[in-house]
């Protein structure tokens, strides 16, 4: 999932926030990208792809969802 | 709440890959055509197809499409409709040399050649894929090479608007749409000759990229009188417990294993077919996964460390986010994918229903069409490929209906009645206060995700599930609240999927046998009185069920073996 922007190395063009397919990320009022509904990151890298400045680091754990068989994992 | 109108001659729903080629189709067609692309998503993001690996099943000039043909009937235990697949492929290879022809690049042999190369698929005789030069990014570039096309032909697309209910007009034809704009909440209509419905399956936000797919394309239509099948078959795939992987189509025909805790190819334990024992659909495996786990033997594991040599060029991400996947899990994880074994399992994905449509993607509903997934194909089992495959050609051969359809068609006023009443309805649960909708979701997911209800299922364990869903639609859903339009969105995408998880448990409950991706514990062989198809439709506000009959007499290959047979499980 979205781990982390970077405020020191985000310059705010807002590339992400327009990729994200799940309207994760959003522009905050200072015109920084941040992670404004993290629930929702599929963990598909596609806002760490497009950053210019190398800002998001997206960990390759996804959420943890209901298991087919609670009790055995 | 603002308000914006738009009027198109066409209106396309979503932006995957069925529809970018609609809308390519269109103006192919008629270049004068105005066409508007919407999604829920981004602007033109391109849908799944963004996420997946970029491989196509193709039939190739020196092949037969009787011999691919065969291997469905067979793999879909008789389940396939042979004139659709027939009319579908037939145009595989004039799709794979459009892609190359906009720039996509497919691996080929030392010769140039890429017939040598097909992956084939599910011990399967003749169906195979065919993938991408540079593994990693290859459904990216099919997008953007499609996007580049449609901004050329003059294709119109707005992003971030969520399309919720389709308006007719007296005559019950469609003549448009309303929605909202999930950023700043916007009211939408669309006045449009007609609409292309190309949304996908439903499913559960599982952590296969299908985060998107959640059935309110399917669930608008079947409100609007269109029928939809296969509901009783369900994607559940085998994933990565804590990551995720694209490539399992590959990785087990070129000789990755799964294996159970004591390091066994445990399907041996459920299939006399040693073509089969590892290289499967995941129905099969993931049926066998669950009997393993139940009878003590978990967890189950990939192990990479049994591919053939050789075949990195196949496997091994090399850009895009499958790169920075393998890497983050090696560097930062400790996980090396291709040295070590990691722990996978099941997870449902998504019900394989979809909407009933003439073979050109017309529902029953006049000025309604369907396009790729959300036009269901296949009765629960997946070959690699097909669905890049099956979601170009549907589209095209949607958008070529459609542009026959709108000759005659006039674009006509919305009833301001019943927009009004949508209206009034979609922003309801805006600001109240209520029980956000992730919490149902996981509600939703909890019932879903019981192996004897994705899988393993039985009667007492659909009934079972079946009262959990009724409950909660009674006690949860009326108290959803939204509270901006983001959370709108996802309100919306909660209601649909609560819908189709309770078409996929009433649709498994009548189908009392199994066959192809629905496996009965309490009927657990196949019944010759059940070689058809299984088809909801509305009637008095309630889910009704007929058949329809697979005319396997009047079809080229007649049903001789079931795939199915190959495995035994109870």
């Amino acid at each position: 999932m979205i781990a982390k922007i970077d405020s020191e190395k985000c310059i705010g063009c807002g590339v992400c926030v327009r990729t994200c397919p799940l309207d994760t990320i959003r522009l905050s009022e200072a015109g920084q990208a941040k992670i404004a509904y993290p629930e929702d990151c599929m963990t598909c890298f596609a806002c760490e792809m497009v950053c210019p400045v190398g800002a998001i680091y997206v960990h390759p754990f996804k959420e943890i969802l209901p298991r087919t068989l609670s009790n055995m994992y | 709440m603002q308000e914006k109108q738009y009027k198109t001659d066409v209106l396309i729903i979503g932006a995957g890959s069925a529809g970018l080629w609609a809308a390519h189709s269109v103006k192919v067609q008629n270049p004068d055509t105005n066409v508007l692309v919407v999604d829920k998503g981004p602007e033109n993001w391109g849908g799944l197809m963004s996420a997946a690996g970029g491989d196509l099943d193709v039939v190739m000039p020196d092949e037969k499409i009787e011999d691919w043909l065969r291997d469905w009937v067979y793999y879909y235990d008789g389940l396939c409709d042979q004139k659709l697949h027939e009319k579908l492929f037939a145009r595989s290879y004039d799709i794979l040399q459009q892609y190359l022809e906009w720039g996509c690049e497919y691996l080929t042999d030392e010769n140039g050649d890429m017939e040598t190369v097909g992956v084939k698929q599910r011990g399967l005789d003749h169906i195979k894929l065919y993938v991408t030069k540079i593994k990693g990014s290859g459904g990216l570039r099919l997008v953007n090479a499609l996007v580049k096309a449609i901004t050329a032909e003059g294709v119109e697309s707005i992003g971030r608007t969520l399309i919720t209910d389709l308006v007719k007009n007296q005559e019950g034809r469609i003549v448009g749409a309303v929605g909202f704009d999930t950023i700043d909440g916007t009211f939408i209509t669309i006045q449009a000759k007609a609409v292309l419905l190309a949304t996908g399956m439903g499913g559960w936000k599982s952590s296969y990229m299908s985060n998107t797919e959640t059935a309110e394309g399917l669930e608008m239509a079947f409100r609007a009188g269109a029928e939809l099948r296969n509901l009783e078959f369900s994607r559940v795939w085998v994933v990565p417990k804590l990551f995720g992987w694209e490539g399992q189509t590959t990785l087990l025909p070129l000789g990755a294993r799964f294996v159970n805790a004591r390091g066994e190819n445990f399907m041996e334990y459920y299939t006399n077919n040693p073509k089969l024992a590892g290289n499967t659909d995941p129905h099969y495996t993931a049926t066998g996964m669950c009997m393993e786990m139940r009878a003590g033997r978990g967890p189950i594991y990939l192990d990479t460390t049994t591919l053939q040599p050789g075949k990195d060029a196949v496997v091994m991400p090399k850009m895009g986010w499958q790169l920075i996947n393998y890497n983050r899990l090696k560097d930062d994880c400790g996980i090396d994918f291709f040295h070590q074994k990691t722990e996978w399992m099941p997870q449902p994905l998504c019900s394989y229903g979809g909407l009933v449509t003439d073979s050109d993607g017309a529902t029953r509903v006049p000025g309604l069409y369907a396009a790729g997934r959300c036009r269901s194909i296949d009765p629960g089992v997946y070959t690699g490929g097909f669905a890049l495959m099956t979601t170009a050609v549907t589209g095209q051969i949607a958008g070529e209906a459609i542009t026959e359809y709108i000759r005659n068609v006039e674009i006509e006023q919305l009833d301001s009645a019943a927009v009004e009443e949508y209206r009034e309805k979609l922003y309801a649960p805006l600001g109240k206060p209520g029980i956000n909708s992730k919490e149902v979701l996981r509600a939703v997911q909890r019932i879903a995700y019981a192996y004897d209800v994705c899988l393993v299922k039985s009667e007492k364990s659909l009934n079972n599930a079946l009262h959990q869903l009724e409950t909660l639609k009674q006690e949860l859903v009326p108290n959803m609240s939204a509270a901006d339009p983001h959370y709108l969105l996802k309100l919306k995408e909660t209601e649909a999927t609560v819908f189709i998880t309770e078409c996929y448990i009433r649709a498994s409950l009548e189908r009392k046998e199994s066959r192809a991706g629905h496996f009965r514990e309490d009927y657990p062989d196949h019944a010759d009185a059940w070689l058809k198809w299984l088809i909801c439709g509305l009637k008095d506000g309630e889910l009704s069920f007929r058949t329809e009959d697979v005319p396997i007499d009047e079809y080229k290959i007649p049903l001789t073996e079931y795939y199915q047979d190959n495995f035994k499980y109870v």
